[in-house]
């Protein structure tokens, strides 16, 4: 706060400097009006003195000759010394303005006091009648000194006439200045506390705006200070917080919009994986049914060969189509009905196919040709290689928040091993070229699901296999069918 | 808005600044007109001019003459008139200045006990050279160290020399003077009556007017009613001059009178001029200040110089009318 209580010393020692000076030069001119005052007011008591004095001495000389004791003549050696002193004195106040009333009233008193002696002489010398004599004149000379007195004290008022007639007047200018002078002061009080308080309160003003703006959230703008003070160390510290808020802003917001591109390549990559799986499926597909056609077209001639060509036809439409959506339950139940209607004229008899089917689930929505390649498999492994085939139990059950959609057969089983590689999705070297098939519906199941458990096998050798798949109700993944499968 | 504010407290403030320091300056320029202390040293001297009636302009003319002379010679001149015509003012003037211890005095001369003993013996103590002027006292008496002004006697004499010229050789002359006959109203008498003795046709009368007059003469008045013959009257103490004129207006014309005064008198020239006298014997009161002056300082700064104890007479003339002048 050093500069702020500079600020207020100034204001103070300048308001205390004008009063010293005024007051120092007021009591100064005070004293001199004083000084010459007195001087004159005692130049007229000294003037005044030497007379009553000289009077006085008459007055002794006149009781010594009535009474010639040592008492009254010391009384007039008093006196007269005294009107000595005071004679010296007086004649120092000579001037060229009183010069000759002076000196005829100092001479007066001088042949006062010569006649004075004289008197005390004859008196001495017992010569009464010419000390009375003396006395006679000295009472004389006594009336002149009264008179010439004043006329010198009426040149000397004339004199200093003007002088007093000066006093007069530069008292009431003195007056008169110090009315200009409390006018002026009063300004000029103003007029520095007013500056003063605005250099002050200005930068605060700034400051406090800058806080305003700083807590509305605007970090953009600087904030300045032009003062020198205490202010400016606060309003840099404050900028230094500002730029540093400004920038952890920046910082965060562009963080945060690098990973929601991180977020998009991933989801991206996901697709571009998904859509390559699905283009490794159909020409397993195609490859599969074309082999039925030409068994049956082998076996039997062509009876019932456009009926699976139908179905054939059905399933390459539906797989042309649903390839890259996600599709209901139902959908995909209806294409699975069709394979099975085309592995039926297949298998004929050895192909026994049992469903049990929550009609709820339905609407599930599910990956394209999802179900088809785990019957194929089932078909496979289960009826191909028994003579007197095989029964394959579909169901479709609802569960607290997903569906389950289960996969029984009755065939030979697998073994534990087998049943780990295709649960950790490893690759699998099928005898009968389908593992392809269950792992890419395991993967994209997974994708979908956006989790892991996704299938769960039970297998008893011997006695069959069945295969659980988990289909989410209502997926948490946001946007996989919106945004991914849009294109 | 902001600006003009800042503008008007800028012109109120030069306009208050401007206005005291006015005022300081007014009260702290200290200018006081003071006399200085005397430098004069003790050797100028101090003379002291006492006169009567000291707004005469006679006197008037002594005191400018002598005083212009002072200035010239760096002299101390007081002068000491007083008011009118008392001689114990006038006496204690004269011994103010002796006990002052002046040195010198100039004085106008007056006819009384009490100033011959004052020059004579008061001032002779105190060592006081006495110098009269216009009016004279007889030296002796005086203890004077020498007279300045006109010589009384010469006076008379050009006064009858030009009452005979206008009025002729034969006529009752009446000289009117005053019942304490000043020492220098003797002298002009003396004079008139010195040149006037050649004519016996001519009757000159002295008639003392005053309280004191031996003849009955109270007044100016009572002197018209004595002497109704007169033919010519000469106011030696001029200052009857305006009083007889109008008492002669009062009973008759003015004109066939001869009538003569001395230039002491007030009103002379003013009748002179409406021609109801005939006559101003003119002295030269300037001339008479400036010498006496001049002499007195002479005398204080060379003690040796022999002054003439008879006097220094300075001019005089008779005017008859103002434009001869």
């Amino acid at each position: 706060m050093k500069h702020l209580q500079k600020k207020i010393w100034l204001l103070a020692i300048v308001v205390l400097i004008i009063m010293v000076i005024i007051w120092i030069s007021l009591t100064y001119y005070n004293q001199k009006m004083q000084d010459q005052y007195n001087q004159i007011l005692e130049r007229y008591l000294i003037i005044n003195e030497l007379n009553m004095v000289s009077q006085e001495m008459v007055t002794s000389l006149n009781a010594y000759l009535l009474d010639p004791s040592d008492a009254n003549f010391r009384t007039i050696e008093r006196r007269k010394n005294r009107v000595g002193q005071l004679y010296d004195q007086v004649t120092a106040f000579r001037n060229t303005d009183n010069e000759s009333e002076l000196t005829n009233y100092t001479n007066l008193t001088a042949s006062l006091i010569e006649m004075t002696e004289r008197s005390v002489n004859f008196q001495i010398s017992d010569e009464t009648d010419t000390a009375k004599a003396a006395l006679n004149e000295a009472i004389h000379i006594a009336d002149y000194v009264s008179e010439m007195r004043l006329s010198v004290i009426d040149k000397e008022l004339r004199t200093y006439d003007i002088f007093y007639r000066e006093m007069i007047e530069r008292s009431e200018k003195l007056t008169e200045l110090g009315v200009w002078l409390l006018v002026t002061i009063i300004l000029m009080l103003l007029f520095f506390t007013y500056w003063f308080s605005l250099r002050i309160t200005k930068p605060l003003e700034k400051l406090t705006e800058s806080a305003k703006r700083l807590s509305k959230g605007q970090f953009d703008r600087e904030i300045e200070a032009d003062s020198k003070d205490e202010t400016a160390i606060l309003a840099k510290t404050f900028e230094q917080m500002r730029i540093n808020i400004n920038n952890l802003f920046i910082e965060t917001t562009q963080k945060a919009k690098l990973e929601a591109e991180l977020q998009e390549s991933k989801y991206l990559l996901k697709e571009s994986q998904l859509l390559s799986l699905q283009s490794q499926i159909n020409p397993h597909f195609l490859f599969n049914t074309l082999n039925t056609l030409s068994k049956k077209a082998y076996l039997e001639g062509s009876e019932e060969t456009s009926d699976l060509l139908v179905s054939i036809a059905d399933l390459m439409r539906y797989n042309l189509r649903h390839m890259d959506k996600p599709t209901a339950l139902h959908e995909e139940l209806y294409v699975l009905n069709q394979y099975i209607q085309i592995q039926k004229a297949r298998y004929t008899d050895r192909l026994t196919f049992v469903t049990e089917i929550d009609e709820a689930c339905l609407d599930v929505q599910i990956p394209g040709l999802t179900l088809q390649p785990i019957v194929e498999n089932a078909i496979i492994h289960a009826v191909e290689p028994s003579e007197d085939g095989g029964t394959i139990m579909f169901r479709i059950k609802n569960a607290l928040n997903h569906v389950v959609i289960e996969v029984e057969d009755d065939g030979p089983g697998m073994t534990e091993e087998k049943i780990d590689a295709l649960m950790s999705a490893r690759a699998v070297n099928s005898e009968k070229g389908t593992g392809i098939g269950f792992k890419n519906v395991v993967q994209r199941l997974k994708l979908f699901n956006s989790s892991d458990h996704v299938v769960d096998i039970q297998s008893i050798s011997g006695k069959g296999t069945k295969i659980s798949l988990f289909i989410l109700k209502e997926r948490s993944e946001m946007g996989y069918d919106q945004s991914s499968y849009s294109g | 808005m902001r600006k003009l504010f800042t503008l008007m407290v800028a012109v109120v403030g030069i306009f208050l600044f401007y206005f005291t320091f006015q005022a300081a300056a007014a009260v702290f320029y200290t200018d006081w007109d003071l006399p200085n202390s005397s430098e004069q040293d003790e050797g100028v001297p101090r003379i002291v001019l006492i006169m009567n009636e000291i707004d005469h302009p006679f006197w008037r003319g002594v005191t400018s003459g002598a005083e212009e002379k002072a200035v010239e010679m760096d002299i101390d001149l007081d002068v000491s008139g007083i008011y009118g015509n008392n001689t114990d003012d006038f006496l204690r003037k004269i011994e103010i200045a002796i006990y002052s211890k002046v040195d010198g005095i100039i004085v106008q001369g007056l006819d009384h006990e009490k100033f011959k003993e004052l020059t004579k013996l008061k001032a002779a103590s105190y060592g006081i050279p006495v110098l009269t002027v216009a009016h004279d006292v007889p030296k002796e008496e005086s203890l004077r160290k020498t007279y300045v002004g006109s010589d009384q006697f010469e006076a008379g004499e050009l006064l009858a020399e030009q009452l005979l010229k206008d009025m002729g050789k034969a006529g009752e002359v009446i000289l009117m003077i005053d019942s304490e006959q000043a020492y220098f109203q003797r002298q002009r008498l003396e004079g008139i009556e010195h040149y006037l003795a050649d004519y016996p046709d001519i009757s000159v009368i002295e008639a003392k007017i005053g309280a004191e007059s031996d003849q009955g003469l109270s007044s100016v008045n009572d002197l018209l009613n004595h002497f109704p013959q007169a033919a010519s009257f000469v106011a030696v103490n001029a200052s009857y001059t305006e009083e007889l004129v109008k008492e002669i207006e009062t009973r008759r014309k003015v004109e066939p009178y001869y009538i003569y005064t001395f230039d002491e008198e007030r009103g002379a020239y003013a009748l002179l001029e409406d021609g109801k006298i005939d006559g101003i014997v003119e002295q030269s009161p300037k001339e008479m200040g400036r010498l006496s002056v001049e002499l007195m300082s002479e005398w204080l700064q060379k003690d040796s110089l022999p002054l003439d104890i008879e006097g220094y007479f300075t001019d005089i003339q008779i005017v008859k009318d103002l434009s001869g002048q």
